[in-house]
């Protein structure tokens, strides 16, 4: 099952998997959120192209008036994905707390 | 009409009569023997030389004639000759001299050489007024019809009508409700004999199916396991469609399973079902029948081929498929003195024996030609190495797209038994020390995702596969499930993921079962060092996979698209 929570911060959190059946329940969320800035992968387990082009297509729409998102609390197997991608390139990435380096 | 003239002086005989055909009408007669019954009275009644009864067709316009013994069933226009006039007036005509008469058609006589001289007919109209048809007395043996007979007949023709009515509403009924029943009964019982399911022949793949024509047909199959690896294999296609040929293939199947327990020879047991046969049988009804005993342990084949046929034999060695002829001519045709020494076939690794009915041959395009056996030879080689039910399933398909929407108007059924090579029989082995493969089907939705990944789990939970691996097979099943559902949305068939073991590597097959081509060609990985504007979120999957997978590889045949990938080391 996949979720979005906003915390208190405003930060939005994704929860669980984020797969092609759930794609455009994430793309809902985010394009209801005015300002995403920060999205918190700490409880997110897995996400494939389907979650990628939601992020990608989001980051499209902020870059147009200068602004950015930024995933924390990246797991290493989701981190993978991004590189293999080179989806590491397009957003700003910080890595869950304990993870290697790159 | 009735009861213009009052019978001068009907004897007690011919009122006794008239009762009795009566009597008899109300009983359920067919057709003929009614008119049978009729006819007879009218003529004993008049005492006239012959007679014979015309049923109208009003849908045809026609006349048929029925009931004269040595004449041909005739048919005229309805309005044609004495007894057109007569249904145009429905009035009796009553002609002293035909021959005087230029309404008469001189023509019938002609052709029999028989003198028609003075000739009664009378309408037959039913209870709510529509013509049923007209009843005709020829010759009387005092020279002409006198008032009396006119009567007489009548009242007989008036009978003829209401029994000829209700017999034609009977036929109907039956036709259309009752013999429908038999017809779903009959099937029911055919089909409840057939095995449910391929028998399990160590080193074999052996796959069956039996598929009826909208009516119950003719075809039947069977598979027995006997002591010392032995099986017993019988296809067979009684000729025809219906109650008869349903009834007659399990009848086959029936006489077979007899032999069989009591242990007799397959030789003895051809012949002995087929002099049975001759014998129950009426001379245009016959059976083909393909009958043999595989031995899987010499791996060979000692058959009978009655009259069905090719058999094709798939050699693994060439890759090419021999087609055998009939050994003899089909169950029931023809007395067989003594038994006949069986055919021998040998299966080498690899190889496999094809049986297919004639619905299968003789399949036929919205052209009318026919699949034919060149063609089910192809697609035996073309997917030789593929499980039997799926090349069950690529046979079907194939003659589905063969005929394009054209009704299947025969059964089809369908042996495969193929050998399994040497390395293929160590790999199950190999396998089944680790447990065997798993495999699901699912519906073509990407709702369908959450059972995926349920499935994957399950099989790396029984396999204790190291959970490092999850991912990477997740999302490559997901990726090619979710391009299957997207780009094949009207596609009619599950979708098919199968996970196994191939030595220390993970094997992953997912199917596609009717599918057009795929472009799986080049991926999209160029687009990865583009700038942001440039790049779209399609195509990516596949560039991941790719990354993730140790292989990957495409293959589209017969609108079944199979994707194969391997991730090495599978074990923790």
């Amino acid at each position: 099952m996949f979720d979005v929570a906003l915390a208190d911060n405003g930060i939005l959190r994704f929860i669980g998997r984020l797969d092609a059946a759930q794609a455009a329940k994430a793309q809902a969320a985010l394009d209801a959120a005015a300002d995403p800035g920060v999205i918190d992968f700490a409880l997110l387990e897995y996400i494939s192209s389907a979650g990628l082009g939601v992020l990608l297509r989001t980051q499209k729409r902020l870059m147009a008036s200068g602004r950015k998102l930024k995933l924390v609390n990246v797991n290493n197997h989701i981190h993978d994905i991004f590189r293999y991608s080179g989806f590491d390139q397009i957003f700003e990435i910080e890595r869950a707390a304990g993870a290697p380096g790159p | 009409m009735k009861g213009e003239r009052k019978p001068k002086d009907l004897t007690t005989d011919e009122l006794r009569w008239i009762l009795e055909v009566t009597r008899r009408l109300a009983a359920p007669l067919d057709l003929d023997t009614m008119l049978r019954e009729v006819v007879d009275v009218a003529r004993g009644v008049c005492d006239a030389d012959f007679g014979m009864v015309w049923l109208h067709d009003a849908a045809r316009g026609e006349l048929s004639m029925q009931v004269v013994p040595g004449l041909e069933p005739t048919r005229i226009a309805a309005d044609h000759g004495i007894v057109g006039e007569c249904l145009r007036l429905r009035k009796a005509i009553n002609l002293p001299d035909c021959h005087a008469d230029p309404r008469f058609d001189r023509e019938v006589d002609l052709a029999s050489g028989y003198r028609t001289r003075s000739m009664l007919t009378l309408p037959m109209v039913g209870p709510d007024d529509t013509l049923v048809g007209a009843l005709q007395i020829v010759n009387p043996r005092d020279g002409v019809f006198d008032a009396n007979d006119e009567v007489v007949a009548h009242l007989l023709a008036d009978q003829c009508a209401v029994a000829l009515q209700r017999v034609r509403m009977t036929e109907q009924m039956i036709r259309a409700g009752k013999l429908g029943q038999e017809i779903a009964v009959a099937r029911e019982i055919q089909l409840a004999t057939l095995p449910q399911s391929a028998p399990r022949v160590p080193g074999y793949d052996v796959a069956g199916i039996f598929r009826p024509a909208d009516e119950t047909g003719g075809d039947t199959y069977d598979f027995v396991a006997l002591p010392g690896g032995r099986y017993a294999i019988l296809m067979g296609d009684a000729t025809g469609h219906g109650i008869g040929p349903a009834l007659l293939a399990t009848h086959v199947r029936a006489m077979l399973r007899v032999a069989l327990r009591l242990e007799a020879d397959i030789d003895e047991t051809v012949r002995h079902m087929n002099n049975q046969l001759v014998d129950d049988l009426p001379d245009d009804r016959f059976v083909t029948a393909f009958l043999g005993l595989l031995d899987a342990n010499a791996h060979s084949v000692r058959y009978h081929a009655a009259g069905q046929g090719p058999l094709l034999h798939f050699r693994a060695a060439t890759g090419t498929c021999e087609l055998y002829p009939p050994t003899s001519f089909p169950l029931g045709s023809l007395h067989m003195p003594s038994a006949r020494a069986a055919a021998v076939l040998e299966l080498a690794p690899g190889d496999i024996l094809a049986l297919a009915s004639d619905g299968i041959y003789e399949y036929q395009d919205v052209s009318q030609r026919e699949f034919g056996a060149d063609a089910v030879a192809a697609l035996v080689s073309a997917h030789h190495q593929r499980p039997m039910a799926e090349l069950v399933e690529v046979m079907l398909r194939a003659l589905a797209d063969f005929g394009a929407g054209i009704a299947q108007a025969d059964d089809l059924s369908m042996v495969l038994i193929r050998r399994l090579p040497d390395a293929a029989l160590d790999s199950a082995v190999a396998a089944s020390d680790a447990g065997p493969g798993m495999q699901q089907r699912f519906a073509r939705s990407l709702d369908s995702l959450d059972a995926v990944f349920d499935f994957v789990g399950r099989y790396f939970a029984a396999e204790g596969l190291d959970p490092g691996l999850r991912y990477a097979v997740d999302l490559t099943v997901e990726e090619l499930f979710a391009n299957m559902v997207r780009h094949n949305a009207e596609g009619k068939s599950d979708i098919r993921l199968a996970l196994a073991r191939e030595g220390e590597a993970l094997l992953g097959t997912i199917e596609d079962f009717d599918s057009p081509p795929f472009d799986f060609g080049a991926p999209r990985a160029t687009s990865i060092g583009k700038p942001l504007a440039d790049r779209r979120p399609g195509g990516l999957g596949l560039h991941l996979i790719r990354r993730m997978m140790d292989s990957v590889e495409y293959r589209h045949a017969d609108r079944v698209t199979t994707i194969t990938f391997r991730k090495g080391s599978g074990r923790t």
